[in-house]
């Protein structure tokens, strides 16, 4: 975490210095949005992170509560949360392996998008867009509410005794099966929770547009699982914060951005993106943590 | 009054008998010691009187609940000492939002009942050791126990944190919890205990109040009765010097024995010589690293020995149903898992994997632990042969028995350091234990 | 137990061998048979590897990338430092190697997670490939020898790294040892074993496979560009996952996972011979590997759910299968990519003239912007004997050889909005050419911006090669207008959240670009939806489009143009020229489109129509 914070401020200060531009309030709000799928995603799988278990499924969830949305617009999260509740009860439940288990989940859903869309776009009621409020408003209300639900996370980690106890499954969860807690419950909800962040993230984004492609959500798993660990969590469970994560968020979103205004092309992004991720786990081993 | 009673505890592990009818019991404000060599049956029996273990036959009464404090403490790393105390403390039960501010008085209401200056909000995993006993001793109030068990609490504590636990448990005491302390270190059972239990062999052999005790008669009760007379000396012609560290040699052909308490150093000087590359090993933990369970013994008996590229199939199969042959490996076939194995055949199996890489020197750690009878004297067997073909073997046994019978000279670790070294005959039981316990001279 | 799941997963195989024999049509032929070992080579080098790399406990995310890396790095020594091949080849896999090892050195030396190490690598090498060649940059000059190679030959390469990598793994000290690390890294430490070296080593191999599976790529498509092997990855862990090899590290087999690859394979080549939804594949996969773990796992009854589920599935294919009738005439048509609305909008016109017609209409086509993909597919119809076929190229070096072929088998092979080599197919249905495209989008902008200012282009990925030939064009339309410049190109993935975002930080990372080019059909509602909401009314918005994805920013003035023929059209006419078109006619009746004339062996659509406010609601597509 500490490695993310120190490459954002860096990164804050070449722009101070090459494109002050970037810091206008207009260009860091609509930055902001552009990130909140993301941001949410993240703090989502920040939880399942947590338990030391994986969720390669975000990108293929988001795309299937977009579509339902098409359907019944405020049912996406609940699309969300019984897609995490069905890897919940196989991870958590059968105790199948979660990367194999979400890997078959991507592959299915994303396939399974495709054959019933055929790829056609889904255009939602006119009034849908920003809530039927005027653009401002509009933004500062999915802002907003991404914010909020981040800060409510955030806070309910640190406050909420069914969410603190993730902590404690994913750092030894014989000793937490020991201490009382129930560890197939709290994992099952750790994943139905994700399905949710997943599917209010697919709705925040929805709002923003009129319309719904299907192929959305490509590559969103990635994103998300680069910024909790560049935020500092620690893939193998147990450690990790949303503050860390949520810089891990403001890095990696602000990197092609900031290409953007240093005039750097853009064709060299995905290399740097992958050279900043690299960094932090060499940063991250020099200084002392132990992620193994 | 009466906290917990135990009453004629047996308990097996397969073939392994740890306690056999063991009577015991705790009373309030009195601290009852329990004593006796590595191996006794003593962690079986705090298993039992906590209920993490069920007794195979007896039975256990408790008033109120039981606490044990570990000498090694399992928190919770990444979480704050506040945190860790209340997992302790509410058991899961709390459903809806977290009232920090009650925790955190509680835990530090449990920390000052435990004696401990410590701030709740630190993480458990920046705590130091006797820190993390202290919580663990906070944890323990927390749960309203009414009996708290401490095991070997000073293994590794200073003499300053040793006196500061001590005036904690006495202040206990004086609360009228019922105290039951096991330790190595006899001076401190006749500082703090009123009452003290000596296990031998998983039977309780003596219990008596402390006064009615020395120190000489503990040793004496520890150790049995029966003492066997020194061995006379082995007369062999020592060799040349294959294994050298901190001042102990060991010679072709030789068996050393290395005494010592849990925590001496033992197999510290083990894995150096190991990692020096100067002697085979058969580490102390078998499951973690003495084999690998989920191959197959054949797999595991040439694992080290794998010199060229390609496997050998035939040679390996060979090799494996030899080792099975020579050191009675029990097994359907030396192609099932080790881990279907029985603890003393999977010993044999880490140390078929040794010697199939012929070494010239051995070190063997705890080559008997959780090992039956039967196996025992075949792996004593086999460690004589090896011996008798010229191998230079270092034996790592708490059981003092197993030291003396198997070596030709004996060397005792305390603190790090060899101490003392006898040749055989010129020391029995009691003189060994006085060594490891250091204080007589 | 992974000797169990190997017996369920040949069953399963024979199953599907069964299935796909009775459904789809000449699904037992030779000519199938060297078509899936094809097709199975390059993913089968990275699973063979992966094993490995699995088995120690580990995993490599960057194969793929690393694949895309190797292709460009070879092409770029073939083209531009004129190395022979002889010698490009081996420093190509010299270079997997060190890219593999950058890989050990982070997990060794800095013991950082296999996961995060090469999930980094995995955004490193694809972007360097990028980097390098401005994403857009394809090789393809490797010489006849090269790809001729690459049509059957590569399977030795298989054949061979398979037996290798089953001799390493199961009959040699170092497969012993990634075993038992798998197991134990403490155990192994304990035996002695250099757990670092041989670490390292596995990762090393991987990159040396994927740096192969490059090469071979290169090879078979016959062209080396910076995307080349993207997901090759995740197929390459099904295939070995499915095969039994446990994702924690310890048991491997080689034989499961050349099993599993063959299951996935032939699934995939079943599915498009029995002109089932290709979407299937990933379905049944999906459902093939939750099976699988299961079983590792021994939930007896819950496997015994699962292998209900998956035969529920099976059942279900057999009953949606498309019942045999009596035979017509089968047109197979092939869009750049499926879900792209430009060509749902085409497939809308071909279903109208194939009901006129009385003829049957298979659509099928790569879900993302792969060549690779378009071949294989093209090779299934010749397999399964359709009688023509109709593609929008991807690549014209790679497809053609295999139009050539259907030509050859009687197959009367039309391409439609993009041309493929003109002894590859019977008629070329034209739309418009990259050229009208670029000058006309070129034009517009000119005629708006009033000859002069700045403007940025928001194109689909940035490796897109159609896109790309676009740009070449507008660069080059742009000698005209020494006024208009272009400033700056950016990507959007064919995503039209990804344009507005770009297109959004364009506006104000660069004040001085009045006009924005979108040039993949979700580029230009995502740039106009940017600029609706940036409030500005002095940016212009034109691009390459559909009018109704646009219609909203047509109408509120955010987009000035859209640049488009009648794909509906387009697609009824190919469909048309498909079936009826006669070699040296000088035109075709076409339907309700009337007399289209043939120029040569091009049959005209018509000019590029510039949608706007004024006439866009008269278009519905």
């Amino acid at each position: 975490m500490k490695a993310a914070g120190w490459a954002v401020l860096a990164l804050a200060a070449v722009l101070a210095v090459g494109a002050p531009g970037f810091f206008t309030a207009a260009n860091l709000r609509d930055l902001a949005l552009n990130n909140v799928a993301t941001l949410i995603t993240a703090a989502g799988l920040l939880l399942v992170i947590l338990l030391g278990e994986i969720d390669i499924s975000v990108g293929s969830q988001f795309a299937v509560c977009g579509l339902v949305i098409g359907v019944a617009p405020w049912a996406a999260p609940v699309a969300g949360m019984a897609l995490g509740l069905a890897n919940g009860a196989l991870c958590g439940g059968l105790r199948l392996p979660s990367i194999v288990v979400s890997l078959a989940a991507m592959v299915a859903l994303r396939d399974a998008i495709r054959w019933t869309t055929q790829g056609a776009w889904i255009t939602l009621p006119a009034g849908f867009q920003w809530a039927g409020l005027g653009q401002d408003a509009g933004q500062w209300l999915v802002l907003g509410f991404a914010v909020l639900i981040v800060a409510l996370l955030g806070w309910a980690l640190a406050n909420v005794g069914l969410l603190r106890n993730i902590y404690a499954v994913g750092a030894n969860a014989e000793a937490a099966h020991l201490a009382g807690l129930p560890v197939a419950a709290v994992r099952i909800g750790t994943f139905a929770a994700l399905g949710a962040m997943v599917g209010m993230a697919a709705w925040l984004n929805a709002l923003r547009f009129n319309e719904v492609q299907p192929s959305a959500g490509t590559g969103l798993e990635l994103k998300a699982i680069a910024a909790v660990v560049v935020g500092g969590a620690s893939i193998r469970g147990g450690r990790g914060t949303m503050a860390g994560t949520v810089t891990g968020v403001v890095l990696l979103g602000m990197i092609g951005a900031a290409l953007t205004f240093l005039g750097v092309s853009a064709y060299w992004e995905k290399a740097i993106q992958g050279a900043i991720i690299l960094a932090a786990v060499v940063l991250d081993r020099w200084g002392g943590r132990d992620a193994r | 009054m009466i906290l917990l009673q135990a009453r004629g505890i047996t308990k097996s592990f397969g073939a392994v008998r740890a306690l056999r009818g063991v009577d015991f019991q705790a009373t309030a404000g009195e601290v009852h010691a329990l004593v006796g060599e590595n191996g006794a049956g003593k962690s079986t029996l705090i298993k039992v009187l906590t209920g993490a273990l069920e007794a195979d036959s007896g039975l256990v009464e408790r008033a109120g609940s039981v606490a044990a404090v570990y000498q090694q403490p399992a928190l919770f790393g990444e979480l704050s000492v506040t945190e860790n105390l209340a997992l302790a403390v509410e058991r899961g039960r709390v459903k809806g939002l977290i009232n920090w501010r009650a925790r955190e008085a509680r835990a530090k209401e449990l920390l000052s009942l435990a004696g401990a200056e410590i701030d709740p909000q630190r993480l458990a995993s920046t705590l130091s050791l006797p820190e993390q006993q202290l919580v663990e001793i906070a944890k323990a109030l927390g749960t309203d126990a009414r009996t708290l068990i401490f095991d070997e609490p000073t293994a590794s504590l200073s003499q300053h944190d040793a006196a500061r636990l001590f005036r904690i448990i006495a202040d206990l005491k004086a609360r009228g919890t019922g105290i039951v302390y096991i330790s190595h270190r006899l001076e401190e059972i006749f500082e703090i205990a009123d009452r003290v239990t000596v296990l031998r062999d998983g039977e309780s052999v003596a219990e008596r109040p402390i006064a009615a005790v020395t120190r000489t008669e503990l040793v004496m009760l520890m150790a049995g009765r029966e003492v066997s007379a020194p061995e006379p000396p082995s007369g062999k012609v020592p060799g040349e010097v294959v294994l050298e560290a901190r001042g102990l040699k060991v010679r072709k052909g030789e068996i050393v024995g290395l005494a010592g308490l849990v925590g001496a150093g033992r197999t510290e000087l083990a894995l150096e010589l190991f990692e020096r590359g100067e002697a085979a090993l058969v580490p102390e933990d078998r499951r973690q690293h003495g084999v690998i369970g989920a191959m197959t013994v054949a797999e595991n008996v040439t694992l080290a020995s794998l010199r060229s590229l390609m496997l050998d199939f035939p040679a390996e199969q060979k090799s494996a149903l030899d080792y099975q042959a020579r050191l009675g490996i029990k097994t359907a076939s030396v192609n099932a898992l080790v881990d279907h194995l029985s603890g003393g055949n999977q010993q044999k199996v880490a140390l078929a994997r040794w010697l199939a890489t012929s070494p010239r020197a051995l070190v063997l750690d705890e080559p008997t632990q959780g090992v039956d009878v039967g196996a025992k004297a075949e792996i004593h067997r086999v460690i004589r042969e090896l011996a008798g073909q010229g191998m230079a073997i270092l034996v790592i046994s708490s059981e003092l028995p197993e030291v003396l019978a198997l070596s030709d000279r004996i060397a005792v670790m305390r603190r790090g350091e060899i101490v003392a070294i006898r040749e055989r005959g010129q020391a029995d039981q009691h003189q060994l234990l006085d060594l490891m316990l250091g204080e007589a001279r | 137990m992974p000797a169990n799941a190997r017996w369920v997963l040949a069953g399963l195989i024979v199953a599907e061998l069964a299935v796909f024999g009775l459904i789809a049509d000449n699904f037992f032929s030779v000519a199938n048979a060297v078509e899936m070992l094809r097709l199975a080579v390059e993913v089968g080098l990275v699973a063979l590897a992966m094993t490995c790399v699995i088995t120690t406990g580990g995993i490599d995310l960057s194969a793929g990338s690393l694949m895309g890396l190797t292709a460009v790095g070879l092409g770029l020594l073939v083209e531009d430092a004129h190395w022979p091949l002889q010698l490009a080849i081996p420093a190509a896999l010299l270079f997997g190697a060190l890219a593999g090892g950058l890989n050990a050195f982070c997990i060794v030396r800095l013991r950082a997670l296999p996961l995060i190490v090469t999930l980094g690598t995995y955004s490193l090498y694809r972007g360097l490939a990028e980097g390098v060649t401005n994403g857009a940059r394809s090789f393809s000059q490797f010489g006849d020898g090269f790809r001729q190679f690459g049509q059957g030959g590569q399977a030795w390469v298989l054949l061979g790294a398979a037996i290798l990598f089953w001799l390493l793994l199961e009959r040699t000290s170092v497969g012993r040892a990634w075993s038992a690390i798998g197991f134990s890294p403490e155990g192994a430490r304990y035996a002695r074993i250099p757990v670092a070296r041989r670490l390292a080593l596995v990762y090393v191999l991987s990159g040396v496979m994927a740096a192969l599976a490059g090469v071979i790529y290169a090879a078979r498509v016959g062209q080396a560009k910076s995307d080349a092997g993207s997901g090759y990855e995740l197929s390459a862990i099904t295939a070995v996952v499915l095969g039994g090899t446990s994702i924690f590290g310890g048991r491997g087999s080689m034989a499961g996972t050349l099993l599993g690859l063959v299951a996935i394979v032939v699934l995939q080549t079943g599915l498009r011979l029995a002109a089932l939804p290709a979407e299937f594949a990933g379905i049944a996969t999906g459902l093939l590997l939750i099976l699988t773990i299961a079983l590792a796992a021994g939930r007896s009854w819950k496997t015994w759910v699962a292998v209900g589920g998956v035969a529920v599935a099976l059942a279900g294919w057999v009953i949606v299968r498309p019942q045999p009738v009596a035979r017509k005439f089968t047109v197979a048509m092939m869009p750049k990519a499926k879900g792209d609305p430009y060509f749902i909008s085409c497939r809308k016109g071909a279903e109208e003239a194939a009901k006129e017609l009385g003829v049957e209409l298979l659509w099928d086509g790569p879900t993302d912007l792969d060549p690779a993909r378009q071949s294989e597919i093209a090779e299934s119809w010749i397999t399964r004997g359709v009688d023509a076929i109709a593609v929008s190229v991807l690549n014209r070096e790679s497809i053609s050889p295999v139009l050539e072929k259907a030509r050859a088998r009687g197959i009367k092979v039309v391409t439609f909005d993009a041309d493929a080599k003109p002894a590859a197919r019977d008629f070329f249905v034209n739309q418009a050419t990259p050229q009208s495209i670029g000058e006309t989008l070129t034009d517009e902008a000119a005629r708006l911006l009033g000859g002069k200012g700045d403007f940025a282009v928001v194109t689909g990925a940035l490796s897109a090669a159609n896109q790309n030939e676009w740009i070449v064009w507008i660069k080059r339309r742009l000698e005209k207008y020494p006024g208009l410049r272009l400033v700056k190109i950016v990507p959007s993935d064919d995503d039209r959240d990804r344009a507005f975002a770009e297109t959004q930080t364009l506006i104000k990372a660069e004040p001085t670009v009045k006009l924005f080019m979108g040039i993949s059909a979700p580029a230009v509602p995502g740039a106009g939806e940017a600029v609706k909401q940036s409030g500005r009314k002095d940016l212009f918005v034109i691009g390459l489009s559909l009018p109704n994805l646009n219609k909203p920013y047509v109408r509120s003035g955010a987009v000035q143009s859209v640049v488009l023929w009648n794909t509906g059209d387009l697609g009824y006419l190919t469909v048309w020229s498909a079936v009826k078109g006669q070699s040296g006619a000088s035109s075709i009746n076409a339907g309700r489109l009337g007399l289209k004339v043939i120029a040569g062996t091009e049959v005209i659509l018509g000019t590029p129509f510039i949608f706007n406010k004024g006439n866009i609601e008269g278009f519905d597509f």
